[in-house]
């Protein structure tokens, strides 16, 4: 993962980028749809990233054979979700308000990988823009913008009452 | 699930529909046609425990409801265009209004709104099904008549899904 206005900083010792990849792996191991669908986290040379191992239940055209959009949206959502939960001070579970995501070339039956940016990261929000790829990292297969809410205890307190 | 008005269709809506039925994402995740009415879809999802996006709440992952929505929309090109051809989601934009609770089932009901020789343009709403209200809206285009393999000559063959 990489924050825009972080690229300045030195990138982290051996030690502390092994600690970010397994809080990246905690929180996604959390979230049972993230564990159906295999997703692990690896380190490149560049930062973070999630990688999804293909197989059969993700396919969405046995034809070509090609991944399903679907699939993809998980891939580029759950991503925007830790990496904007890893990035919250206070670890805050965030909930996804809308996505958009635009697909660039077909999605082979293969693994597929995605790396997180934050736009910005907010008190109550978070725009994360997620890149996949396959084989080819300079060759992105869908890119993706998604918007969370970070809860406040405001926002807790009306859902409290709302029940 | 109902075999409702599968019937009464085109040959191009039967095997979009047919196809639908069969892809693996969608059988994996419990998708099923219930009817395909004009240019409008409708699709219908039984959450399981593993669609959950977190282990202690019963809320479905906003990515199902995107999944849902994407290949409800697919169809509805068919459904719209009347014509098998291969199609491609070109982009699709979620919004998610509420949260799905896990022990009601979604609706997924993807309307063409306008075609033309290249592109479809879907809109699909997302309901929940006990009591209708509504939990999230896509906007989809598809592209249609992608490059890649065509038909062959059963004409059983199309592109994206």
């Amino acid at each position: 993962m990489s924050t825009t206005g972080d690229s300045a900083q030195p990138i982290s010792g051996p030690t502390e980028s092994g600690k970010e990849c397994s809080d990246w792996q905690a929180l996604l191991e959390r979230i049972p749809y993230a564990r159906h669908l295999g997703l692990e986290v690896q380190r490149d040379d560049v930062g973070l990233v999630v990688h999804m191992p293909c197989r059969e239940a993700l396919i969405g055209n046995f034809m070509l054979p090609a991944l399903h959009g679907g699939v993809l949206g998980a891939l580029i959502e759950l991503t925007a979700r830790v990496a904007a939960q890893s990035q919250d001070t206070d670890k805050r579970c965030p909930r996804i308000l809308d996505s958009h995501i635009n697909y660039l070339r077909s999605a082979q039956a293969r693994s597929t990988f995605a790396s997180a940016e934050i736009v910005r990261q907010g008190r109550r929000s978070s725009l994360v823009r997620v890149t996949c790829w396959q084989g080819d990292k300079r060759k992105p297969i869908a890119s993706g913008q998604v918007q969370l809410l970070l809860p406040t205890m405001a926002a807790k307190e009306a859902d409290l009452h709302e029940q | 699930m109902t075999e409702s008005n599968r019937a009464q269709h085109s040959d191009a809506v039967t095997t979009a529909w047919q196809f639908t039925e069969q892809v693996p994402h969608g059988r994996d995740l419990g998708m099923q046609v219930v009817s395909v009415n004009g240019n409008q879809v409708c699709m219908r999802l039984t959450p399981q425990p593993w669609m959950f996006a977190e282990e202690d709440t019963k809320e479905i992952c906003t990515s199902v409801l995107y999944s849902l929505a994407d290949s409800a929309g697919g169809l509805a090109v068919f459904a719209g265009a009347l014509e098998l051809m291969p199609i491609a989601t070109l982009d699709l934009r979620m919004d998610y209004l509420r949260p799905a609770i896990g022990d009601r089932a979604l609706l997924a009901v993807a309307t063409c709104r306008h075609l033309t020789d290249e592109v479809a343009f879907i809109h699909c709403d997302i309901l929940s099904e006990s009591d209708s209200a509504l939990l999230a809206t896509a906007n989809a285009t598809f592209m249609r008549n992608t490059q890649g393999q065509r038909f062959q000559a059963g004409g059983r063959k199309k592109e994206g899904a």
